[in-house]
């Protein structure tokens, strides 16, 4: 038995113990020791007195009592469940027991006529054979219970004889004799955790029964059994023990070493068992695994997205997508009904997401229960040397200097600055609403609104957003700094949020560097721009236009409607470069704004040129709009006349082309005018040509403009990033890998046992695809092709339709995915920045000498507590 | 000689765990080792090439090493034979620069020295001259889809296979990779080369055998109907092994996820 801390009372100990093992492992395993409870209390407060003497001897009891408050919750969790089950407290009060029989006396005698009618009955169910033939009933259907329902039963429990064992592959390999702990998550379906060395099984049990391998959590504990989907950790096996040792059934015994890989698994209970093997995701590291890969947007609101199309043009498209979707929805729902009978899943098919959960957490569990298994069974007992409590004392002393300096800063000077930042923070965020509002403004709901128009506008509102959004992650994020690093909720917003981060000082840095070399230039800048500017849009139309009047192409067009159009054109082209003739001086104050506003992030000179382009080229637009109202106008008129010229005409009332008796003046006028109008039809086709080409090249500027904007808003640099240097953290889904099990098997020959038939498994996380990170950006493209390169488009063009141009909303719903929906208020922001918990009060730290139990701790097992980010 | 029709492959270390593979990887026999062999080098020597046809146009500096004469005369032909005498010390030398280069950790510089030596080798200069009518437009398009293909593209035998667990679920697994296919486990290493895809057996509603078309035949194709999921997963996408093989998968599938049903029966759907 282990030596007490005092060692005067080591006797009363020894015998305290042996007395109290003899009642746990002999009556309250057996359930035999509830009526007696206190057979060794006399004992144990006999021991207690003596090692509190010993203690205030050596002045450890006031070291003990902090220790005590520390791990008050923890205690108070279990012990509260100890006490709910103890059967001795559900005993009734005696005063509430003479209520109820009073009331119940009391009752009878007031309905006498109840009994009394009872009692008829029996006497007549007696009589004519009632209770015989319920009799029989009853045994007829417990027969039928044993027959068929027990060996269903027990059919469908003990189905397979499976064992499905989870081992972790990177747990240290040793030859000692360990006690197996870990997971049970159905009766052959076990989780191992860790391999607690040199200690005796019943010890093990008994530590994890009373909670002490979890003492010294640094968070509550019942979070981990609330998250494993499991209310205990159990002991599973034993590992390296003789076959000698008689172990449950239920156990596993485990072969293990250095030089094995795989460890050799054998079960009484199980038939064939499946070693599955995986690499512990490193929670500090932030690693982890999920079934399901990770969500890199926040997805909650693609929906109200797609409500807010208004226009009709979309729906078209979105009408044969629904239903070819529709048809394949049913197609599948016939496909499903050849299946006859459904599975009932069993318990263990249905545990793999606890089992996900499980592994997440198996590498911060395995090193809470190592660092408590000093904690189990015999204890070493010495005192401190001389030289020892010297170089302590002078460490304390340097610490504690240390701890008065922090407390003064924490206290004075911490809350000013925090104050001073929150309040900074706030007016920026009044001002950002302010701002907000006026971008979102519409004068009425089916309007736009400024962002919807401006590019600039958008950026801003993005950035403003951006900046409302950010305190409310990064409260979350602090937070998570609360609660068991294997928590893996908020990792995908650890990512969003470093990446909006890093993306905007990016967007910064190229923007300082293009702003100031815009700023040294504007001069040149302006000049090409202007340059630019008169080539593109003033001298290339006129030229084409005079061009077009002429013959082109050896064209023979009308020449005197070519000249009108031509003129008319033309004329407005003058009245515009005299315009932009008056824009020119201040030019470059234009363009020293737009470098100046790079400051902002490079995405700002962007959205500007965008915008300049936009307003600078109103006059394409304009023609653009003109000539394609007078093409199409032409093209109906040649077409309705067109079936005048054939005796036929449009009912608009049935849509759709009737006969018609047309008189021979009609006739001859209506063909005079197809025939003029069909001549004239290709002059107006080059000029709306012209200007379409125009218009789509300006479009295709501004997409190009768009993708810009869109990569430097939302490229997923810091994922990308991660998924280089480390895969682990952006998770994919699973992978299983069959192993060969020759070299499994050579391994176990020199056993003497029988093994089961065993199937090794390998279990790995699947990195996120590259694919899927860019997944957002392979839709939008989507989006565009569809827009804009679709037959619709092509038609609309030939009939000289207005090409919508792509609804911002949709083109945008990119970079908002990173955003919430909603925003939140400027209140909720103050109440999420103020519930911040403080920063936590450095305690002096006390030296406990660690209590190794003959053996020293591995030296991985001293990794730092630190967490490493990015 | 180099594929075959598409077999099944079994392992199965215990009847609730087996693997399913399909491949048109014919046994590899000794002749088929080498066979490969001398393919992945043709592949080798053609990316190569390609990449050093790249570096003599576009990034190649002729001032550093005299490469180029144009003999006309005899003096001149004498004078091209000293300078490529001395070019062939100055290869040696830089060989040696290189591995220095190499040792030091500068690895760009390391590859430029290696691509001036090789471009200065006889057999750059043969290519250097078989580039010469091609524009550099039309270079770089060429070396570009060369690169491409004989790299990325080049798939000689497709192999994919379904791992089925009871209590966990259905994997599977397609890899169109040479390299994938002639190692066992040889495509591990490479995660991009094999694409996995993990059902679990709460979500797998029915494994059936349907048919479909494909050109002007029937084909009968495994799938799996996932709870939730609009598409059906069909097993073997790439192979579309025959009958045969589909109906011993299927069966081998039930005996493995459900047991006891798993002999009876042929075909459904």
């Amino acid at each position: 038995m282990s030596q007490s801390l005092a060692p005067e009372c080591n006797e009363i100990k020894e015998r305290y113990d042996t007395c109290f093992l003899k009642w746990y492992s002999e009556k309250y395993l057996r359930g035999i020791g509830t009526t007696d409870n206190n057979e060794c209390a006399g004992l144990f407060k006999e021991y207690s007195s003596c090692l509190k003497g010993a203690l205030k001897e050596r002045g450890i009891d006031k070291l003990l009592d902090e220790a005590r408050e520390d791990n008050k919750e923890n205690d108070a969790t279990l012990m509260g469940k100890k006490k709910c089950c103890s059967p001795q407290r559900v005993s009734m009060h005696p005063f509430s027991i003479l209520t109820l029989g009073i009331f119940v006396a009391g009752y009878i005698t007031a309905r006498w006529d109840l009994v009394t009618r009872l009692y008829e009955l029996a006497i007549f169910a007696w009589n004519y054979g009632v209770v015989t033939r319920a009799a029989k009933g009853f045994a007829v259907l417990s027969l039928v219970f044993l027959c068929i329902f027990l060996p269903v039963e027990r059919l469908a429990t003990h189905n397979d004889g499976l064992m499905r064992v989870f081992w972790p592959a990177d747990l240290p390999r040793s030859d000692l004799r360990g006690v197996v702990v870990g997971w049970r998550n159905s009766a052959l379906d076990v989780f191992v955790l860790a391999i607690l060395e040199e200690v005796e099984f019943r010890n093990v049990e008994f530590a994890l029964k009373i909670g002490t391998l979890l003492r010294n959590a640094p968070h509550p504990v019942s979070r981990i059994y609330e998250l494993c989907g499991q209310s205990s950790i159990h002991v599973l096996g034993l590992s390296n023990t003789p076959d000698s040792v008689d172990i449950d059934p239920s156990w596993i015994r485990v072969t293990i070493g250095p030089r094995r890989r795989v460890p050799v698994i054998t079960c009484p209970r199980a038939s064939s068992i499946q070693i599955i093997l995986f690499e512990r995701p490193n929670p500090v590291r932030m690693q982890y695994i999920s079934l399901n890969p990770i969500e890199l947007a926040l997805d909650d609101k693609h929906d109200s997205f797609r409500q807010e199309v208004p226009d009709g043009s979309e729906d078209d498209d979105e009408k044969e997508e629904r239903k070819k979707k529709e048809q394949k929805k049913h197609l599948v729902e016939k496909l499903k009904q050849h299946s006859i009978s459904k599975r009932v899943p069993s318990e263990k098919e249905k545990a793999l997401a606890k089992i996900v959960n499980q592994i997440n957490w198996a590498w911060e569990l395995e090193k809470l229960l190592q660092k408590n298994v000093s904690r189990i069974g015999t204890r070493p007992k010495r005192s401190l040397s001389v030289s020892e409590r010297v170089v302590e004392s002078a460490t304390t002393a340097r610490d504690m200097m240390v701890v008065w300096m922090w407390h003064l800063f924490t206290v004075y000077v911490w809350p000013i600055i925090k104050r001073v930042f929150v309040m900074g923070l706030m007016a920026h965020r009044i001002a950002a609403e302010v701002l907000l509002r006026i971008l979102e403004w519409r004068a009425q709901p089916r309007y736009a609104a400024l962002k919807d128009i401006s590019a600039t506008a958008q950026q801003v509102e993005i950035r403003l957003q951006q900046f409302c959004y950010w305190p409310m992650q990064y409260v979350t994020l602090r937070l998570r700094k609360n609660d068991w690093e294997s928590v893996t909720t908020s990792h995908p917003d650890y990512i969003r949020f470093y990446n909006s981060l890093w993306l905007v000082a990016n967007d910064v840095i190229i923007g300082i560097a293009l702003g100031s070399y815009i700023i040294d230039n504007s001069r040149w800048v302006a000049e090409e721009v202007n340059q630019l500017l008169s080539q593109y849009t003033v001298d290339a139309l006129q030229s084409s236009i005079s061009w077009l009047m002429g013959w082109p192409a050896g064209l023979k067009l009308n020449n005197e409607l070519g000249a009108f159009l031509g003129d008319l054109f033309l004329w407005v082209i003058d009245y515009w470069s005299s315009c932009i003739e008056a824009l020119r001086p201040i030019l470059p104050r234009i363009i020293w704004f737009i470098g100046f506003s790079s400051f902002a992030g490079a995405s700002m000179p962007i959205a500007l040129f965008s915008d300049l382009l936009s307003i600078l080229t109103v006059h394409i637009y304009s023609f653009y709009l003109a000539s394609a109202r007078i093409y199409h106008w032409q093209l109906n008129i040649l077409i309705s006349l067109f079936h005048l010229f054939r005796g036929k005409k449009h009912n608009v009332l049935r849509n759709r082309i009737d006969s018609c008796d047309y008189d021979l003046d009609q006739l001859l006028v209506g063909t005079i005018l197809f025939t003029l109008l069909f001549f004239l039809l290709p002059t107006v086709v080059v000029f709306y040509l012209n200007f379409a080409i125009a218009r789509m090249v300006i479009i295709s500027l501004k997409a190009v403009f768009d993708t810009m904007l869109s990569c430097l808003n939302h490229f997923p640099l810091f994922a990308i990033m991660l998924r280089i240097k480390d895969p682990g953290r952006l998770p994919g889904g699973i992978r299983f890998e069959l192993r060969d099990t020759q070299d499994y098997r050579f391994s176990v020959n020199d056993s003497p046992t029988q093994i089961p038939s065993t199937s090794v498994i390998f279990l790995k996380s699947v990195p996120l695809k590259f694919k899927a990170m860019f997944h957002q950006y392979f839709q939008m493209g989507q989006r565009i092709r569809k827009h804009y390169l679709s037959p619709r488009v092509l038609l609309c063009l030939l009939t000289g339709k207005f090409v919508p141009p792509l609804n911002r909303k949709n083109l945008y719903s990119l970079q908002y995915s990173m955003l919430p929906a909603r925003r939140a208020g400027v209140m909720e922001m103050w109440n999420a920045v103020n519930s911040l918990p403080e920063p936590k009060k450095r305690v002096p730290p006390v030296h406990v000498p660690v209590l190794a139990n003959g053996k020293t701790l591995p030296s991985n097992y001293s990794a730092g507590r630190s967490r490493g980010y990015g | 000689m180099l594929t075959t029709a598409p077999h099944l492959y079994i392992r199965r270390p215990s009847p609730t765990t087996a693997e399913f593979t399909v491949t048109t990887c014919p046994p590899l026999t000794i002749p088929l080792r080498l066979l490969l062999l001398i393919i992945h080098l043709a592949r080798l020597v053609l990316v190569s090439a390609s990449v050093l046809a790249l570096y003599s146009r576009f990034l190649f500096d002729p001032s550093a090493a005299v490469t180029t004469a144009t003999a006309g005369t005899v003096g001149q032909q004498q004078q091209y034979n000293a300078t490529s005498n001395n070019n062939n010390n100055v290869n040696d030398g830089q060989g040696g620069e290189a591995f220095a280069l190499l040792l030091a950790g500068d690895v760009t510089a390391f590859a430029a020295a290696l691509l001036t030596a090789a471009r200065l080798s006889r057999a750059g200069a043969l290519l250097d001259e078989l580039a010469a009518p091609l524009p550099d437009w039309a270079l770089a398009a060429a070396c570009a889809g060369t690169v491409y293909a004989v790299a990325c593209r080049f798939r000689l035998h497709t192999t994919e296979s379904v791992l089925v667990l009871r209590g966990l679920g259905i994997q599977t697994c397609s890899s169109g990779s040479a390299a994938a296919a002639a190692g066992a486990g040889g495509g591990s290493r490479w995660g991009w080369a094999r694409q996995t895809r993990f059902i679990p057996t709460e979500k797998i509603r029915d494994v059936l055998i349907n048919e479909g078309f494909r050109g002007f035949e029937v084909r009968y194709y495994l799938c799996v109907v996932v709870e939730g999921e609009e598409d059906v997963v069909v097993l073997f996408p790439g192979t579309l092994p025959r009958r045969k093989i589909v109906e011993a998968v299927w069966r081998g599938i039930r005996a493995c996820l459900v047991e006891g049903d798993g002999g009876d029966g042929g075909e459904k759907g």
